[in-house]
């Protein structure tokens, strides 16, 4: 531990900003609030706040956000991101800001690691500061996130007169020898010192927990549907975003293109965005996955208090209060809801018992990659007067290199992006195929776009088929409406190694016949003796013609005989189709873990962070969107 | 061919016709992808051949609805500009009003030359395709929906609260500062304009589509506002969706 004056602690301050190499930011005062900005001097500084407006994750996960510039006028050129011009130093940073910023550097390196992100934290160097006054809504004792011993540059204890520096890592203390003057080794007297403000610090909280925090995961899996509960505590929400937009440890973000004013050149950009909001989980066709308050309300909980504790293995809140200080109608504060939801539990002994730690495996393979590759529509075949089926190809000649079930973020520049499923099998060479249902900006625009015209694409994404596995299996493909357009990639991948397989049948069902999608080739299939096909349609109006079944799609299933334990179920469609689908085939003794199911979201990222595509603990875009039905069965936002 | 646009004004002050004209450099920029053919603020000449129709101003009078059917017959895309035009604005104020003794307080004796009804927003009268809320406009956000409907995307226009862009603006909230703001119930888009100067938020971008307006009025109420002056807010910019039609 070493010692400097406040004198000399400014003067360090001063030649850090005097040096012109680093960004230098610290927090200062804003009306009777803090919030931490540039420093043009020391005597801005102000270590003695309670909590600052919004945490210090702006300078590594900003608000807005380039992730790359686009210019069409000249063929097309895409930049992805740039180093930023100096590393930045963040005086002032209170211990849970920094067990916070750790929480974040896990979210964002898990399965692909976040540049963006990391480019700015990696060359960062945090200066903390031990709590001096507390703000009324802060639990972070209770939290163990009051006082830490890692994770920053340099940590200060103010002792009146001067500061204790622990030194944290070599890049501070590099800084320190560079910067500081009359830097000298602290005395016994400030050690003890120091210990003696964290005892204080550790007691400082007005909160207070009823039972311990660890309880927190499995208090939650006990409260998920309980009656009334969310309800109650989310009535008055305003669904304004207050308490996830000030936290600490969130990450959802929206993407969007941003034109200039010339069409042809300018950003893709990425902006924080939050659960609580209304739309967040609202697709293109207008389904909403989260559409109540108190299921939005519950997810930020579960997300904080489970999902994230599942995956990470920690409680993803560190007591800061910001939520609860900034939610008007004051029902943000995690202790009060999470006494009460503790309160409510009559075995108390059970949930001390039931508390486990989850098994955390974290992987990291490479950067994600926002630029997407270029691509070129090589044919484009209309099928119904909302589906177009594009053929495209990577302009770098290369193969796409998909699963079957897996999709590609689509771009149109300018528009933005929409997760489209494969329709082509991986047995296809040198293209691949999508159909297109015209429903949102995306695929509006791009029903527009004609063969040479180029769009970008990423991915595959997703976990799609496993067609190994399935190898000698009966497979009972379902599908409803669009649904069939991701399964015809398995189908037609099948049909391609016809001889691994054993029985085929395609159930397919749409409206009407007009709007049946692959119709010339499905019919072909009544052709082949190898695959039995069995179309139907809700209703045909009477200026059409149908000669086959006429009823929903589940009106089929008693039309075909499968040996259920044999069989695996194939499903796709709208998502009122699978609870009926389901329901018949197990009428129909197939067992659950032969039901196999594509699901839909809202996939923006495709790289399991930006949480709208999340169904409780899963990510769709990453996890799915191909579901065992035995694994999902349990997760109620699922189906 | 460059789209031929128009600017049209009912009952309204004008101000968003002149956020428009003030656009200085990016109107030249924006001339390079439109053709103006009628803007009664800025030039003479006049068309009725317009691809898209800007209208700015409330819906006062019965007449005012024969020239709204005409312009939407004439455009293909119709957007209301402006408070006045988007959700009724200041106008509909006077809808809690007695209408006679509405007109009596503005013309005097010669009230009875001058019709009137309860104004409202022109998607009252006649579809419209696409919003530029504020009051006045904001001149960025006026570009983005050109831009938008230029590209063929419907434009992006928040469903969420204000308070969203205030918490990333990191704004020291308005009740913190002992004022009294309906941010929490409208509209964002923005960017929280009025409360970065150290105002509050007047609402002049309506109600979010599902406002929880019990709530907003609880919230006002406890942080001192009488039930009077927490109507009052709401009446300011609300009246139309407030259904005092």
């Amino acid at each position: 531990m070493k010692i400097i004056s406040k004198e000399d602690f400014a003067d360090f301050v001063n030649a850090l900003i005097a040096d012109g190499s680093w960004n230098v930011v610290g927090v200062k005062s804003k009306r009777d609030k803090f919030a931490f900005g540039p420093l043009e001097s020391a005597n801005e500084l102000r270590l003695d706040y309670d909590v600052t407006l919004l945490p210090p994750k702006k300078y590594f996960f900003p608000q807005r956000e380039t992730l790359f510039t686009y210019d069409l006028s000249n063929g097309f050129s895409a930049k992805g991101f740039t180093a930023e011009a100096k590393p930045i130093i963040i005086i002032g940073v209170h211990p849970y800001d920094i067990v916070a910023l750790l929480h974040m550097d896990e979210i964002f390196s898990e399965t692909k690691s976040d540049p963006y992100y990391f480019e700015k934290r990696n060359s960062s160097i945090i200066i903390g500061v031990n709590i001096q006054k507390m703000s009324k809504w802060c639990f972070a004792p209770f939290m163990g996130c009051a006082t830490i011993e890692y994770g920053y540059d340099l940590m200060l204890t103010d002792l009146g007169n001067r500061y204790t520096i622990n030194i944290g890592s070599q890049k501070g203390e590099e800084l320190l020898e560079k910067y500081a003057k009359n830097v000298t080794n602290a005395l016994a007297r400030d050690v003890m010192l120091v210990g003696q403000k964290k005892r204080e610090i550790v007691n400082m909280s007005q909160q207070k927990f009823d039972f311990p925090p660890e309880l927190i995961p499995e208090l939650l899996s006990k409260s998920y549907e309980k009656s009334g509960f969310w309800e109650k505590h989310s009535e008055k929400c305003l669904a304004c975003g207050s308490c996830v937009l000030v936290c600490p440890t969130c990450y959802c973000f929206d993407i969007k293109d941003n034109p200039d004013l010339s069409l042809e050149r300018g950003e893709r950009v990425r902006t924080w965005d939050g659960c609580l909001l209304e739309d967040f989980a609202k697709i293109a066709s207008g389904e909403n996955f989260r559409p109540t308050k108190p299921t939005r309300y519950r997810h930020r909980y579960f997300k904080k208090g489970k999902y994230l504790f599942d995956r990470f293995g920690f409680i993803s809140c560190v007591g800061c209060g910001r939520c609860s200080s900034n939610c008007l109608p004051d029902i943000a504060n995690p202790v009060s809801l999470f006494n009460d939801m503790y309160h409510q539990i009559r075995d108390k002994e059970m949930l001390i018992a039931a508390a486990t730690t989850p098994e955390v495996k974290i992987e990291t393979e490479g950067n994600i990659d926002y630029v997407p590759r270029l691509a070129t529509i090589v044919k484009k075949v209309p099928m119904t007067a909302s589906e177009i089926l594009f053929e495209i190809r990577l302009n770098d000649g290369s193969e796409l290199g998909h699963k079957p079930g897996q999709f590609v973020e689509i771009s149109v520049f300018g528009i933005g992006e929409a997760p489209i499923s494969l329709s082509s099998p991986p047995t296809k060479k040198g293209t691949f195929e999508l159909c297109v249902r015209k429903v949102g900006n995306v695929t509006t625009k791009l029903h527009t776009l004609n063969v040479g015209d180029m769009v970008g694409v990423r991915g595959p994404f997703g976990n799609g088929f496993d067609t190994e596995f399935l190898k000698g299996k009966d497979l009972l493909f379902i599908a409803g409406g669009l649904g069939i357009a991701p399964l015809r990639s398995l189908f037609n991948y099948v049909l391609d190694n016809r001889k691994n397989y054993g029985r085929v049948i395609l159930l397919y069902g749409c409206k009407e016949p007009r709007e049946l999608l692959f119709g010339d080739e499905l019919l072909a299939l009544t052709n082949r003796d190898d695959v039995k096909f069995k179309p139907t349609v809700n209703w045909c109006p009477e200026n059409e013609v149908w000669t086959g079944n006429i009823g929903v799609i589940t009106t089929l299933i008693p039309q075909v005989d499968f040996d259920p334990e044999k069989t695996y179920a194939i499903v796709c469609g709208p998502p009122i189709m699978y609870k009926f689908v389901i329901a018949d085939l197990k009428g129909k003794k197939v067992p659950d873990d032969h039901i196999i199911l594509s699901l839909e979201r809202r996939m923006k990222c495709g790289v399991g962070k930006c949480g709208h595509c999340q169904i409780n603990q899963i990510y769709v875009c990453k996890d799915g969107p191909v579901f065992n039905y035995s694994k999902i069965k349990g997760v109620p936002e699922a189906l | 061919m460059k789209p031929k646009v128009a600017f049209f004004d009912f009952a309204g002050c004008e101000g968003d016709q002149l956020q428009v004209a003030n656009l200085e450099e990016e109107l030249l920029t924006l001339l390079g992808q439109v053709e103006v053919v009628s803007f009664r603020e800025v030039m003479k000449e006049h068309s009725n051949n317009y691809d898209i129709a800007f209208i700015e101003g409330s819906c006062t009078r019965l007449q005012d609805e024969d020239r709204l059917k005409q312009i939407r017959k004439n455009a293909k895309i119709v957007v209301a500009i402006g408070s006045c035009a988007t959700i009724g604005g200041i106008n509909c104020i006077r809808n809690y009003k007695d209408l006679d003794e509405v007109r009596k307080t503005v013309y005097g004796e010669n009230a009875k030359l001058f019709d009137t009804y309860a104004a409202r927003p022109v998607d009252a009268v006649i579809p419209v395709d696409a919003y530029v809320h504020g009051c006045p406009i904001d001149r960025d956000e006026f570009l983005q929906v050109v831009k938008s409907l230029l590209l063929g995307k419907k434009p992006d226009i928040p469903s969420y609260p204000v308070c969203v862009e205030c918490k990333k603006n990191e704004n020291v909230c308005a009740f913190e500062r002992g004022q009294y703001c309906v941010g929490t119930v409208t509209r964002a888009g923005c960017n929280s304009c009025c409360v970065n100067e150290g105002t509050i938020c007047w609402g002049c971008r309506g109600l979010v589509d599902n406002p929880n307006e019990n709530s907003h009025k609880e919230v006002l109420i406890k942080y001192g506002l009488t039930v009077d002056d927490a109507i009052g807010k709401f009446r300011l910019y609300f009246g139309w969706q407030e259904g005092k039609k």
